[in-house]
């Protein structure tokens, strides 16, 4: 049985750029559609709703947040944003209002890929009920709130549980720290930024071969916290 | 009788002339003082106020009157005309004026003549010193020239200290339009050069990865040359940004507490591909405090300090990072086996656009980094520190961060 071919949205107004996105989310397997501007991306995404979207924040007619805003309003589709903006604060604004994930401009194919296939996943966990999420050597048994380190259990204090649970439904993406103050402590601590920075310190020691340089809990300075996935050997088929 | 008639008329019709020429005189005085006046309520700038005071001392008063702009933006606009015939008393005058330590003298030079000095405005020396040569006067006289003299000038004064208020705002709302152009410019700048470097660096990470160039060693070599230099190009533009947002003092760090070793493994991550002919030795504390710094900021200044190692220490070398508690602080720091530093070049290290002469010419740079990164950790409360034991044995650099009494630990712990 072959799965149909995934569709890409790409949003953006630079040719160049689309071009270039093109070529390589093909040379991944994505049949790729193509918005310049929010109104044609709007459309398209009713006509044909895609597997993922790829939004450039620069567009000439309306803000890339508000065609973010109108999608999420009825979409839950897997989507990574294209930022020139440097600005942490714009990024986390974002993500909370519902892209999955960022890459700044410029960026290799590779780290937009593998944030794209993140998100997806997530997706395909949502819809299957697939519960266990591996990050390397670390396996996360949602249902059965069960963690393991290279087949070991490790025991963790119940808001450990959760920040890893947060991580691991979002595994590959980023997810704010706002968002793991609110869900963890409520929303009186949503910046209190430095309980995060304790519990993470208390489950790399658990999780980490080597705390001070984490491979799996990884830090995205200024926004949030990233469960990493291994790079898949992903063959490049034409 | 006729000869006293005489006399007496020709007495009285010199006198009658007399007076008329003073009432002429008198006349004229008024009108140019009214023209003065006129003139210095519609000066626009402080410089057309001097230019007006020195017109009117010197046509009017047919003296030789010198203006010296003291400590205001002005003091170059004002030069002093015919500066080589002030004589040397009158100079001491002036700079003693100038240095406040009177408020107005009269000299008499080796010719004899008597010069006036005094402040322009008897309240602020921030008006300048004026100078005036009334030449060989009679005690009676030189009063009366003073006095007009301080008349006109408590009037010109008055303007100034009016337009100095003015010229501020003139000043402030030139800056802020400025300002608005230069943001704009440099909006556009970056967009219009990190647009294409966008397209480039991803064409040549799409290219690296098709089947055709992966396979073909010289191919994947010359993609990978593409991808460097457009990250390198694009580590330059954000330099100039960043040192347009120094000068503007637009640096506003975001402060949060934050693991000190996320910041150094950010860093590594960043510059991974500049890093990949080194080897990179780390020697990270664990249980280090957290610091309270923009984490942002923090990374991209010791980015920079690695960034720097990777480029004045030879290919295969060693780069040490290490991060360290060090009494109330913090150190990051990088340690290479490169070239080193003169004790010249570490006295001006970081200075801005300041590059050491012994590379140039041979390695690329625009002497803005180290200045950057200098800037961004005095943001934080830190500072940077180099050391090299000289010429070619190597270069350390520290970034030194505070750790704040109350550091949140693990006693803290918010679990249930």
């Amino acid at each position: 049985m072959t799965e149909p071919a995934p569709v890409v949205l790409v949003i953006d107004d630079e040719v160049q750029i689309r071009r270039f996105l093109r070529a390589g989310l093909e040379l991944d397997g994505f049949v790729v559609q193509e918005a310049e501007t929010g109104a044609d991306a709007m459309r398209a995404v009713t006509l044909t709703p895609p597997d993922l979207v790829i939004l450039d924040l620069g567009l000439p007619d309306m803000d890339g947040a508000d065609v973010l805003e109108r999608l999420r309003a009825w979409s839950n589709v897997p989507l990574i944003v294209l930022s020139v903006r440097s600005n942490e604060a714009e990024k986390v604004r974002l993500l909370e209002s519902g892209a999955d994930d960022y890459v700044v401009k410029p960026f290799g194919m590779a780290e937009l890929l593998a944030r794209a296939h993140a998100a997806m996943r997530r997706q395909v966990r949502a819809t299957s009920g697939e519960p266990v999420v591996r990050a390397g050597p670390l396996s996360i048994d949602l249902a059965a709130r069960f963690v393991t380190i290279n087949g070991e259990r490790v025991i963790l204090t119940p808001k450990e549980y959760r920040l890893l649970q947060i991580l691991a439904q979002h595994a590959g993406n980023v997810v704010t720290h706002q968002f793991l103050l609110k869900e963890i402590w409520g929303s009186p601590h949503i910046h209190d930024t430095h309980y995060l920075r304790i519990f993470v310190r208390k489950l790399r020691q658990k999780i980490e071969a080597d705390p001070t340089q984490p491979r799996i809990l990884v830090t995205e300075l200024g926004i949030g916290y990233r469960l990493a996935l291994p790079e898949p050997a992903r063959p490049a088929v034409a | 009788l006729f000869l006293i008639v005489a006399l007496v008329a020709s007495h009285v019709a010199n006198s009658m002339k007399r007076q008329t020429e003073i009432a002429r005189k008198r006349e004229k005085e008024m009108g140019d003082l009214y023209a003065f006046s006129r003139r210095l309520a519609a000066a626009p700038a402080a410089a057309e106020i001097y230019r007006a005071i020195e017109d009117h001392l010197t046509t009017h008063a047919e003296r030789k009157v010198v203006l010296f702009g003291a400590g205001s933006a002005d003091a170059d606009e004002v030069q002093p005309p015919g500066d080589a015939a002030v004589p040397g008393q009158v100079r001491a005058a002036i700079a003693d004026v100038q240095r406040g330590h009177s408020v107005e003298a009269n000299v008499t030079d080796d010719t004899g003549n008597v010069w006036h000095v005094r402040r322009v405005s008897q309240k602020t020396p921030d008006f300048g010193v004026i100078a005036i040569d009334l030449g060989k006067v009679p005690a009676d006289e030189a009063a009366d020239v003073h006095q007009r003299v301080n008349d006109m000038l408590s009037d010109a004064a008055d303007t100034l200290e009016r337009l100095d208020v003015a010229h501020a705002l003139d000043q402030a709302k030139m800056r802020s339009e400025t300002e608005l152009l230069r943001e704009a410019l440099i909006g556009s700048v970056s967009h219009e050069l990190r647009t294409p470097l966008a397209s480039i660096l991803g064409a040549a990470t799409v290219l690296s990865q098709s089947p055709a160039v992966a396979n073909d060693e010289r191919l994947n070599s010359l993609a990978s040359v593409v991808r460097d230099e457009a990250e390198r190009l694009n580590n330059d533009i954000q330099n100039l940004l960043d040192a347009t947002r120094i000068s503007r003092e637009q640096i506003k760090p975001r402060m949060e507490w934050i693991e000190p070793s996320d910041i150094v493994n950010s860093a590594l991550e960043r510059r991974r591909r500049r890093l990949l002919g080194h080897t990179v030795a780390l020697d990270v504390d664990s249980n280090l405090p957290f610091i309270y710094v923009d984490p942002v900021l923090i990374e991209q200044a010791f980015a920079q300090v690695v960034d720097n190692a990777a480029k004045y220490s030879p290919l295969g070398s060693t780069i040490t990072v290490a991060a360290k508690r060090n009494g109330h602080g913090l150190v990051l720091s990088v340690r290479d086996t490169g070239v080193g530093l003169t004790g010249e070049e570490s006295a001006q290290l970081g200075d801005r656009f300041f590059r050491g002469a012994r590379h140039a010419s041979t390695t690329s740079g625009s002497g803005l980094g180290l200045w950057i990164a200098k800037a961004f950790v005095s943001a934080n409360g830190g500072r940077i520190e180099a050391d090299s034991a000289g010429v070619n044995l190597g270069t350390m650099i520290a970034i030194k961060l505070p750790v704040a009494p109350n550091t949140p630990q693990q006693e803290t712990d918010p679990d249930d």
